[in-house]
């Protein structure tokens, strides 16, 4: 690992910025989506009527921040120390949608989701060395 | 979910997955021989293509489905990531990944189901 920069250039904290623009964003999609759904019209199944909600701007305003700031990690930490803190977004993730997206979540889903989180904890790492050598 | 639904969620993940490696290789490129070459440009055109088909389709999903129904579905990802690693890298499954790769499958397949 290179020295690491301190303050904004933090390597953690844009991790942490990082995680939190994806988190944000993912949000922000589906409040765009479901602004502009029109699920009975098939062309919608391309999702460019999206583009008609200023959210889903915000949210590709954010897409993009993220993968900055994620470059930026990566010039700092080994993709495979960075990517499984990453992956704390997909604890966020559900939780977002429980508190503030008001979905309502099956005992069901919850244990579904459970699993997943525990299944990509696990492969996290070897998922990521493998990534860097394909 | 329908089978056109399952469809457009895996045609996502896998766009998304081959732009991430097509531009990773791209800059890996790039730190070589520059940006100023035909390869490059093209490869960086390609993996933008698949990563804007990746989010309309995205997109698309949303406004049919809960963000916390779809959203376990990346873990799909892993399990592309793994497959391609043990054609193209000859790569042997550990117990880790076996396990890691069954509980995600199990956790979509709960998450399908509610």
């Amino acid at each position: 690992m290179q020295n690491r920069p301190s303050g904004f250039g933090n390597p953690r904290l844009q991790l942490g910025l990082s995680v939190a623009c994806v988190f944000v964003s993912e949000l922000l999609l589906k409040r765009g989506a479901n602004e502009v759904a029109a699920p009975d019209d098939a062309a919608s199944w391309i999702g460019i009527n999206g583009l008609a909600s200023p959210l889903v701007w915000w949210a590709i305003l954010l897409i993009i921040a993220s993968f900055i700031s994620w470059l930026y990690v990566l010039r700092y930490i080994p993709l495979n120390v960075a990517y499984p803190l990453s992956r704390v977004v997909d604890i966020l993730v559900p939780l977002g949608c429980w508190l503030f997206l008001g979905e309502l979540i099956s005992t069901l889903r919850w244990c579904g989701i459970a699993l997943v989180i525990i299944g990509l904890a696990l492969v996290a790492k070897p998922i990521a060395r493998m990534e860097e050598r394909l | 979910m329908s089978f056109l639904a399952f469809f457009f969620i895996v045609v996502s993940l896998v766009t998304f997955v081959a732009a991430q490696l097509i531009l990773k290789r791209a800059m890996e490129f790039s730190a070589t021989n520059g940006m100023r070459n035909a390869y490059f440009i093209s490869r960086v055109a390609i993996g933008v293509v698949l990563m804007t088909v990746s989010f309309f389709l995205t997109l698309g999903l949303l406004q049919r489905f809960d963000l916390s129904y779809l959203y376990p579905f990346q873990g799909l990802s892993v399990i592309f990531i793994t497959i391609l690693a043990a054609v193209v890298l000859k790569e042997k499954l550990s117990a880790r990944l076996t396990i890691g790769a069954l509980l995600i499958t199990v956790g979509i397949v709960l998450v399908s189901m509610s």
